[in-house]
Protein backbone atom coordinates (compact mmCIF):
# COMPACT_ATOMS: atom_id res chain seq x y z
CA UNK A 1 0.00 0.00 0.00
CA UNK A 2 2.62 2.27 0.91
CA UNK A 3 4.73 1.67 -2.57
CA UNK A 4 1.37 1.58 -3.85
CA UNK A 5 1.24 5.78 -2.93
CA UNK A 6 5.17 6.12 -3.63
CA UNK A 7 5.09 4.40 -7.28
CA UNK A 8 1.58 6.36 -8.10
CA UNK A 9 1.72 9.60 -5.56
CA UNK A 10 2.17 11.80 -8.95
CA UNK A 11 -0.49 9.94 -10.87
CA UNK A 12 -3.03 10.65 -8.46
CA UNK A 13 -1.81 14.40 -7.52
CA UNK A 14 -2.90 14.54 -11.56
CA UNK A 15 -5.74 12.65 -10.99
CA UNK A 16 -6.63 14.93 -7.85
CA UNK A 17 -5.87 18.36 -9.86
CA UNK A 18 -8.39 17.33 -12.51
CA UNK A 19 -11.02 16.33 -10.48
CA UNK A 20 -11.06 19.69 -8.78
CA UNK A 21 -11.13 21.38 -11.87
CA UNK A 22 -13.82 19.32 -12.95
CA UNK A 23 -15.72 20.17 -9.82
CA UNK A 24 -14.88 24.15 -9.97
CA UNK A 25 -15.80 24.09 -13.69
CA UNK A 26 -19.22 22.17 -13.27
CA UNK A 27 -20.03 24.29 -9.93
CA UNK A 28 -19.39 27.47 -12.06
CA UNK A 29 -21.64 25.97 -15.24
CA UNK A 30 -24.22 24.29 -13.36
CA UNK A 31 -24.77 28.12 -11.42
CA UNK A 32 -25.88 27.61 -8.26
CA UNK A 33 -26.79 23.67 -7.84
CA UNK A 34 -24.51 21.31 -6.18
CA UNK A 35 -21.89 19.56 -8.64
CA UNK A 36 -22.08 16.05 -8.92
CA UNK A 37 -20.19 14.55 -6.54
CA UNK A 38 -21.09 17.28 -3.98
CA UNK A 39 -25.09 15.82 -4.85
CA UNK A 40 -24.01 12.29 -4.88
CA UNK A 41 -22.55 12.80 -1.17
CA UNK A 42 -25.28 15.00 -0.31
CA UNK A 43 -27.81 12.28 -1.35
CA UNK A 44 -26.12 9.40 -0.02
CA UNK A 45 -25.62 10.87 3.43
CA UNK A 46 -28.60 12.78 4.23
CA UNK A 47 -30.29 9.52 5.60
CA UNK A 48 -27.69 9.18 7.63
CA UNK A 49 -27.93 12.73 8.68
CA UNK A 50 -31.45 12.64 9.30
CA UNK A 51 -31.23 8.91 11.45
CA UNK A 52 -28.58 10.54 13.60
CA UNK A 53 -30.35 13.92 13.98
CA UNK A 54 -33.40 11.87 15.43
CA UNK A 55 -31.42 10.29 17.73
CA UNK A 56 -29.59 13.18 18.52
CA UNK A 57 -33.33 14.91 19.37
CA UNK A 58 -34.49 11.80 21.26
CA UNK A 59 -31.31 11.84 23.82
CA UNK A 60 -31.98 15.88 23.67
CA UNK A 61 -35.44 15.09 24.44
CA UNK A 62 -34.60 12.11 27.21
CA UNK A 63 -31.95 14.81 28.41
CA UNK A 64 -34.40 17.61 29.42
CA UNK A 65 -37.30 14.69 30.44
CA UNK A 66 -34.71 13.94 33.30
CA UNK A 67 -33.07 16.32 34.20
CA UNK A 68 -35.13 19.43 33.40
CA UNK A 69 -38.46 18.48 34.89
CA UNK A 70 -38.47 20.01 38.03
CA UNK A 71 -37.35 23.19 36.24
CA UNK A 72 -40.18 22.94 33.77
CA UNK A 73 -42.94 22.09 35.99
CA UNK A 74 -41.37 24.85 38.34
CA UNK A 75 -41.53 27.02 35.09
CA UNK A 76 -45.31 25.54 34.56
CA UNK A 77 -46.45 26.55 38.10
CA UNK A 78 -44.97 30.11 37.73
CA UNK A 79 -46.88 30.66 34.57
CA UNK A 80 -50.07 29.27 36.08
CA UNK A 81 -49.10 32.23 38.61
CA UNK A 82 -48.62 34.57 36.01
CA UNK A 83 -52.17 33.66 34.20
CA UNK A 84 -53.93 34.24 37.47
CA UNK A 85 -52.56 37.33 38.27
CA UNK A 86 -53.35 38.06 34.33
CA UNK A 87 -57.09 37.54 34.42
CA UNK A 88 -57.10 39.21 38.00
CA UNK A 89 -55.88 42.57 36.13
CA UNK A 90 -57.91 41.40 33.53
CA UNK A 91 -61.21 41.45 36.18
CA UNK A 92 -60.05 44.79 37.76
CA UNK A 93 -59.73 46.12 34.54
CA UNK A 94 -62.98 45.01 33.87
CA UNK A 95 -64.60 46.61 36.63
CA UNK A 96 -62.73 49.91 36.49
CA UNK A 97 -63.93 50.07 33.19
CA UNK A 98 -67.68 49.57 34.60
CA UNK A 99 -67.16 52.10 37.01
CA UNK A 100 -65.85 54.10 35.00
CA UNK A 101 -69.09 53.88 32.86
CA UNK A 102 -71.34 54.51 36.11
CA UNK A 103 -69.02 57.50 36.52
CA UNK A 104 -69.46 58.94 33.24
CA UNK A 105 -73.09 58.35 33.60
CA UNK A 106 -73.51 60.10 36.93
CA UNK A 107 -71.04 63.05 35.15
CA UNK A 108 -74.02 63.51 32.75
CA UNK A 109 -76.28 63.70 35.69
CA UNK A 110 -74.10 66.04 37.73
CA UNK A 111 -74.38 68.53 34.28
CA UNK A 112 -77.81 68.11 33.71
CA UNK A 113 -78.32 68.51 37.50
CA UNK A 114 -76.12 71.03 39.20
CA UNK A 115 -78.77 71.45 42.42
CA UNK A 116 -78.09 67.83 43.53
CA UNK A 117 -74.97 66.77 45.39
CA UNK A 118 -74.28 62.95 45.45
CA UNK A 119 -72.16 60.36 47.78
CA UNK A 120 -71.19 57.09 46.03
CA UNK A 121 -72.09 53.60 47.25
CA UNK A 122 -71.46 50.41 46.66
CA UNK A 123 -74.66 47.77 47.42
CA UNK A 124 -73.38 45.31 49.80
CA UNK A 125 -76.78 43.17 50.11
CA UNK A 126 -79.92 42.68 48.76
CA UNK A 127 -83.17 42.58 51.82
CA UNK A 128 -83.35 38.91 52.32
CA UNK A 129 -86.55 38.96 53.56
CA UNK A 130 -89.64 38.29 51.82
CA UNK A 131 -91.63 40.89 53.48
CA UNK A 132 -89.27 44.03 52.59
CA UNK A 133 -87.44 45.20 49.47
CA UNK A 134 -84.20 46.62 51.11
CA UNK A 135 -80.47 47.08 49.86
CA UNK A 136 -77.99 47.15 52.51
CA UNK A 137 -75.05 49.78 51.47
CA UNK A 138 -71.37 50.32 52.47
CA UNK A 139 -71.63 53.32 53.50
CA UNK A 140 -73.13 55.30 56.62
CA UNK A 141 -72.99 58.32 58.61
CA UNK A 142 -69.80 58.09 58.73
CA UNK A 143 -69.91 59.31 55.16
CA UNK A 144 -72.57 61.81 55.36
CA UNK A 145 -75.36 59.71 54.50
CA UNK A 146 -78.41 60.19 56.16
CA UNK A 147 -82.18 58.75 56.83
CA UNK A 148 -84.53 59.91 53.86
CA UNK A 149 -81.79 60.81 51.58
CA UNK A 150 -82.76 59.82 47.96
CA UNK A 151 -80.90 57.08 46.46
CA UNK A 152 -80.57 56.65 42.47
CA UNK A 153 -78.92 54.95 40.08
CA UNK A 154 -75.91 56.24 37.56
CA UNK A 155 -78.92 57.40 35.03
CA UNK A 156 -80.93 59.79 38.02
CA UNK A 157 -83.58 56.73 38.40
CA UNK A 158 -85.20 56.47 41.64
CA UNK A 159 -84.29 53.41 44.06
CA UNK A 160 -85.35 54.06 47.30
CA UNK A 161 -85.08 56.25 50.11
CA UNK A 162 -82.65 55.80 53.11
CA UNK A 163 -84.42 54.11 55.73
CA UNK A 164 -81.91 53.32 58.18
CA UNK A 165 -78.51 54.24 58.91
CA UNK A 166 -75.50 53.22 60.98
CA UNK A 167 -71.59 54.38 61.19
CA UNK A 168 -70.55 52.38 58.01
CA UNK A 169 -73.41 50.81 56.30
CA UNK A 170 -76.84 51.89 55.31
CA UNK A 171 -80.45 50.63 54.33
CA UNK A 172 -82.13 51.49 51.70
CA UNK A 173 -85.97 51.16 51.33
CA UNK A 174 -86.41 50.45 47.60
CA UNK A 175 -89.32 52.14 45.74
CA UNK A 176 -91.51 48.85 45.32
CA UNK A 177 -91.29 48.21 49.24
CA UNK A 178 -94.75 48.57 50.47
CA UNK A 179 -93.67 51.07 52.89
CA UNK A 180 -92.79 53.51 50.68
CA UNK A 181 -95.19 56.41 50.12
CA UNK A 182 -93.81 59.48 48.48
CA UNK A 183 -95.07 62.36 46.10
CA UNK A 184 -95.12 61.55 42.13
CA UNK A 185 -95.61 63.30 38.64
CA UNK A 186 -96.90 62.07 35.36
CA UNK A 187 -94.62 64.09 32.96
CA UNK A 188 -96.68 64.29 30.12
CA UNK A 189 -100.14 65.41 31.63
CA UNK A 190 -97.95 67.25 34.78
CA UNK A 191 -100.42 65.47 37.22
CA UNK A 192 -99.59 64.81 40.62
CA UNK A 193 -100.22 61.76 42.51
CA UNK A 194 -98.93 59.11 45.56
CA UNK A 195 -96.22 56.86 44.86
CA UNK A 196 -96.78 54.16 47.26
CA UNK A 197 -95.21 50.72 47.32
CA UNK A 198 -98.30 47.75 47.67
CA UNK A 199 -97.63 44.40 48.89
CA UNK A 200 -98.88 42.29 46.29
CA UNK A 201 -97.17 44.76 43.52
CA UNK A 202 -94.10 44.05 45.44
CA UNK A 203 -94.08 40.55 44.30
CA UNK A 204 -93.76 42.02 40.95
CA UNK A 205 -91.14 44.33 41.20
CA UNK A 206 -93.63 47.24 40.42
CA UNK A 207 -95.11 49.98 42.85
CA UNK A 208 -98.48 52.03 42.27
CA UNK A 209 -99.44 55.36 41.57
CA UNK A 210 -102.46 56.53 43.14
CA UNK A 211 -104.65 59.14 43.67
CA UNK A 212 -105.26 59.83 39.92
CA UNK A 213 -106.95 62.71 39.14
CA UNK A 214 -110.28 62.30 37.56
CA UNK A 215 -109.88 64.06 34.35
CA UNK A 216 -106.22 63.11 33.69
CA UNK A 217 -105.79 60.21 30.83
CA UNK A 218 -103.07 58.39 30.79
CA UNK A 219 -101.39 56.15 28.95
CA UNK A 220 -98.83 53.22 29.14
CA UNK A 221 -95.32 54.26 28.85
CA UNK A 222 -95.65 57.48 30.56
CA UNK A 223 -92.94 58.50 32.47
CA UNK A 224 -93.66 58.92 36.23
CA UNK A 225 -90.73 61.16 37.71
CA UNK A 226 -90.85 62.82 42.00
CA UNK A 227 -92.79 65.67 42.68
CA UNK A 228 -90.44 66.92 45.35
CA UNK A 229 -93.75 68.95 46.70
CA UNK A 230 -92.78 67.42 49.87
CA UNK A 231 -89.56 69.36 50.37
CA UNK A 232 -88.04 65.79 51.80
CA UNK A 233 -87.23 64.32 48.01
CA UNK A 234 -85.60 66.22 45.01
CA UNK A 235 -88.15 66.56 42.33
CA UNK A 236 -87.69 65.29 38.81
CA UNK A 237 -86.19 62.26 39.67
CA UNK A 238 -87.32 59.20 37.44
CA UNK A 239 -89.14 56.31 39.19
CA UNK A 240 -90.51 54.56 36.32
CA UNK A 241 -93.35 54.61 33.63
CA UNK A 242 -96.73 53.80 33.62
CA UNK A 243 -97.68 49.45 33.18
CA UNK A 244 -101.46 49.61 32.89
CA UNK A 245 -104.08 51.83 34.55
CA UNK A 246 -106.54 49.64 37.36
CA UNK A 247 -109.94 50.81 39.00
CA UNK A 248 -109.70 50.42 42.42
CA UNK A 249 -111.66 47.21 43.25
CA UNK A 250 -114.58 49.91 44.70
CA UNK A 251 -114.95 51.02 41.53
CA UNK A 252 -114.67 54.52 42.70
CA UNK A 253 -110.63 55.47 42.12
CA UNK A 254 -108.12 54.30 39.37
CA UNK A 255 -104.34 53.73 40.63
CA UNK A 256 -101.88 52.95 37.46
CA UNK A 257 -98.94 50.17 38.16
CA UNK A 258 -95.51 51.82 37.40
CA UNK A 259 -92.26 49.41 36.61
CA UNK A 260 -89.49 51.08 38.03
CA UNK A 261 -86.73 52.14 35.34
CA UNK A 262 -84.12 51.69 37.92
CA UNK A 263 -82.85 47.60 37.80
CA UNK A 264 -83.46 47.00 41.28
CA UNK A 265 -82.14 43.53 41.14
CA UNK A 266 -78.41 43.72 39.78
CA UNK A 267 -77.38 47.09 41.44
CA UNK A 268 -74.04 47.13 42.28
CA UNK A 269 -73.32 51.32 42.83
CA UNK A 270 -75.95 53.61 43.51
CA UNK A 271 -75.60 57.59 44.31
CA UNK A 272 -76.93 58.87 47.49
CA UNK A 273 -78.26 62.58 47.22
CA UNK A 274 -77.24 64.40 50.36
CA UNK A 275 -78.11 67.76 49.35
CA UNK A 276 -80.47 69.63 46.93
CA UNK A 277 -82.26 72.71 46.06
CA UNK A 278 -86.45 72.36 47.28
CA UNK A 279 -88.81 73.43 44.90
CA UNK A 280 -90.54 75.16 47.75
CA UNK B 1 -71.06 22.38 83.70
CA UNK B 2 -68.43 24.75 84.89
CA UNK B 3 -68.43 28.23 83.22
CA UNK B 4 -65.52 27.36 80.62
CA UNK B 5 -67.41 24.67 79.60
CA UNK B 6 -70.80 26.69 78.80
CA UNK B 7 -68.71 28.92 77.00
CA UNK B 8 -67.36 26.54 74.75
CA UNK B 9 -70.36 25.30 73.93
CA UNK B 10 -72.65 28.02 73.29
CA UNK B 11 -69.45 29.58 71.38
CA UNK B 12 -69.50 26.18 69.21
CA UNK B 13 -73.04 26.95 68.39
CA UNK B 14 -72.90 30.27 67.49
CA UNK B 15 -69.76 29.15 65.01
CA UNK B 16 -72.49 26.65 63.59
CA UNK B 17 -74.99 29.52 63.09
CA UNK B 18 -72.82 31.49 61.17
CA UNK B 19 -72.64 29.20 57.92
CA UNK B 20 -77.10 29.53 58.19
CA UNK B 21 -77.21 33.53 58.78
CA UNK B 22 -74.43 33.49 55.90
CA UNK B 23 -76.58 31.56 53.59
CA UNK B 24 -79.68 33.71 54.36
CA UNK B 25 -78.51 36.95 54.56
CA UNK B 26 -76.02 36.73 51.21
CA UNK B 27 -76.28 34.00 49.36
CA UNK B 28 -79.74 33.05 48.85
CA UNK B 29 -81.30 36.09 48.48
CA UNK B 30 -79.48 35.74 45.05
CA UNK B 31 -80.99 32.56 44.07
CA UNK B 32 -84.67 33.35 45.30
CA UNK B 33 -86.67 29.60 44.68
CA UNK B 34 -89.83 30.57 43.32
CA UNK B 35 -89.68 33.97 43.65
CA UNK B 36 -89.39 33.20 47.91
CA UNK B 37 -85.94 33.56 49.90
CA UNK B 38 -86.06 30.78 52.26
CA UNK B 39 -85.86 31.57 56.07
CA UNK B 40 -83.34 30.06 57.91
CA UNK B 41 -83.03 31.60 61.58
CA UNK B 42 -86.28 30.30 62.85
CA UNK B 43 -84.98 26.55 61.87
CA UNK B 44 -81.39 27.27 63.74
CA UNK B 45 -83.35 28.20 67.21
CA UNK B 46 -85.69 25.01 66.62
CA UNK B 47 -83.03 22.86 66.27
CA UNK B 48 -80.90 24.12 69.02
CA UNK B 49 -83.68 23.92 71.03
CA UNK B 50 -84.97 20.13 69.76
CA UNK B 51 -81.44 18.92 71.14
CA UNK B 52 -80.73 21.04 74.30
CA UNK B 53 -83.95 21.37 75.61
CA UNK B 54 -86.16 24.67 77.02
CA UNK B 55 -83.68 26.40 78.49
CA UNK B 56 -81.23 26.09 76.08
CA UNK B 57 -83.37 26.75 73.36
CA UNK B 58 -84.80 29.98 74.94
CA UNK B 59 -81.20 31.06 75.50
CA UNK B 60 -80.12 30.45 71.85
CA UNK B 61 -83.43 31.81 70.68
CA UNK B 62 -82.50 35.51 72.44
CA UNK B 63 -79.30 35.35 71.13
CA UNK B 64 -80.98 34.78 67.45
CA UNK B 65 -83.27 36.89 68.01
CA UNK B 66 -81.33 40.11 68.53
CA UNK B 67 -78.99 38.82 65.02
CA UNK B 68 -82.69 39.06 63.19
CA UNK B 69 -83.25 42.40 64.16
CA UNK B 70 -80.08 43.50 62.23
CA UNK B 71 -80.93 41.31 58.91
CA UNK B 72 -85.43 41.75 59.33
CA UNK B 73 -85.91 45.14 58.36
CA UNK B 74 -89.52 44.17 60.06
CA UNK B 75 -88.08 42.91 63.40
CA UNK B 76 -87.86 45.58 65.79
CA UNK B 77 -87.21 44.68 69.04
CA UNK B 78 -90.32 42.20 69.31
CA UNK B 79 -88.56 39.54 67.43
CA UNK B 80 -85.66 38.46 70.16
CA UNK B 81 -88.82 37.69 72.33
CA UNK B 82 -90.51 35.78 69.50
CA UNK B 83 -87.17 33.92 69.08
CA UNK B 84 -86.91 33.22 72.07
CA UNK B 85 -90.32 32.19 73.26
CA UNK B 86 -89.72 29.69 69.69
CA UNK B 87 -87.01 28.09 71.34
CA UNK B 88 -88.74 27.54 74.79
CA UNK B 89 -91.40 26.27 72.79
CA UNK B 90 -89.47 24.26 70.39
CA UNK B 91 -88.06 23.30 73.27
CA UNK B 92 -90.78 22.06 75.75
CA UNK B 93 -92.69 20.34 72.88
CA UNK B 94 -90.18 17.99 71.92
CA UNK B 95 -89.38 17.34 75.64
CA UNK B 96 -92.65 16.33 77.12
CA UNK B 97 -94.69 16.27 73.75
CA UNK B 98 -92.95 15.14 70.35
CA UNK B 99 -89.68 13.38 70.01
CA UNK B 100 -86.26 14.81 70.00
CA UNK B 101 -85.46 14.03 66.48
CA UNK B 102 -85.91 15.22 62.85
CA UNK B 103 -89.15 15.01 63.03
CA UNK B 104 -90.06 16.82 66.00
CA UNK B 105 -87.62 19.41 64.67
CA UNK B 106 -89.68 19.45 61.31
CA UNK B 107 -92.90 19.98 62.99
CA UNK B 108 -91.49 22.40 65.58
CA UNK B 109 -89.70 24.46 62.61
CA UNK B 110 -93.38 24.34 60.87
CA UNK B 111 -94.90 25.67 63.54
CA UNK B 112 -92.87 28.30 64.46
CA UNK B 113 -92.49 29.83 60.79
CA UNK B 114 -96.03 29.67 60.82
CA UNK B 115 -95.81 32.15 64.08
CA UNK B 116 -93.22 34.15 62.97
CA UNK B 117 -95.47 34.73 59.40
CA UNK B 118 -98.58 35.09 61.39
CA UNK B 119 -96.98 37.88 63.22
CA UNK B 120 -95.96 39.90 60.18
CA UNK B 121 -99.17 39.24 58.61
CA UNK B 122 -101.26 40.45 61.40
CA UNK B 123 -99.63 43.72 61.98
CA UNK B 124 -99.31 44.48 58.46
CA UNK B 125 -103.40 43.60 58.45
CA UNK B 126 -103.98 45.58 60.90
CA UNK B 127 -101.44 48.43 61.06
CA UNK B 128 -101.02 48.75 57.33
CA UNK B 129 -104.06 47.49 55.68
CA UNK B 130 -102.20 45.27 53.21
CA UNK B 131 -104.42 43.10 51.88
CA UNK B 132 -104.67 39.16 53.31
CA UNK B 133 -104.82 36.77 50.69
CA UNK B 134 -101.24 37.96 49.14
CA UNK B 135 -99.72 37.73 52.42
CA UNK B 136 -101.15 34.19 52.89
CA UNK B 137 -99.85 33.17 49.60
CA UNK B 138 -96.35 34.40 50.62
CA UNK B 139 -96.77 32.88 53.94
CA UNK B 140 -97.26 29.43 52.62
CA UNK B 141 -94.38 29.57 49.93
CA UNK B 142 -92.52 30.63 52.50
CA UNK B 143 -92.97 27.99 54.81
CA UNK B 144 -93.01 25.38 52.40
CA UNK B 145 -89.76 26.38 51.12
CA UNK B 146 -88.18 26.90 54.44
CA UNK B 147 -89.24 23.68 55.43
CA UNK B 148 -86.68 22.19 52.70
CA UNK B 149 -83.61 23.48 54.61
CA UNK B 150 -84.86 21.74 57.66
CA UNK B 151 -82.58 18.54 57.20
CA UNK B 152 -79.47 20.90 56.36
CA UNK B 153 -80.04 22.88 59.32
CA UNK B 154 -80.92 20.02 62.00
CA UNK B 155 -77.79 17.76 60.65
CA UNK B 156 -75.74 20.97 61.60
CA UNK B 157 -76.85 21.32 64.67
CA UNK B 158 -76.62 17.66 65.32
CA UNK B 159 -73.35 17.35 64.14
CA UNK B 160 -72.40 20.47 67.04
CA UNK B 161 -74.45 18.81 69.63
CA UNK B 162 -72.69 15.51 69.15
CA UNK B 163 -69.37 17.16 69.48
CA UNK B 164 -70.05 18.90 72.37
CA UNK B 165 -68.86 17.47 75.95
CA UNK B 166 -71.98 15.22 77.00
CA UNK B 167 -71.51 16.68 80.42
CA UNK B 168 -72.78 19.68 79.37
CA UNK B 169 -76.04 18.37 77.51
CA UNK B 170 -79.28 19.58 79.19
Amino acid sequence: MKDFFRNNGVLLLIIAVLLSLIVAVTSALLGGFADPFSNLLGILSTPIRNGINSVVGWTEDRYQALFRQSELEAEYEQLKKDYAELEQTLREAQQAIDENERLRNLLGLKEERPDLEFAEATVTAVGSTNWDSTLTLGQGSSSGLAAGQAVIDEYGNLVGLIDEVGTNWSRVMTIIDSDLELGGLVARTDSAALLEGNFELMGQGKLRLSYLPENSEFMTGDQVLTSGLSGLYPAGLVVGHIEEVRTDPSGMTRYAVVAPEADLQNLRQVFVITSFASTQ
Amino acid sequence: MTRHDFLVKWGVYALALLPIWFLEAYLLPHFPILGVKPVLLPLATVAAAVLEGAAGGAGFGLGVGLLSCFLYPDANGGFVLLFALMGLAAGLLTQYVLRQDFWGCLLCSALALGVLDAVRILSRFFFRAEALYPMLRLAGMELWISLLFTPLVYALFLWVFRRVPKRTHF
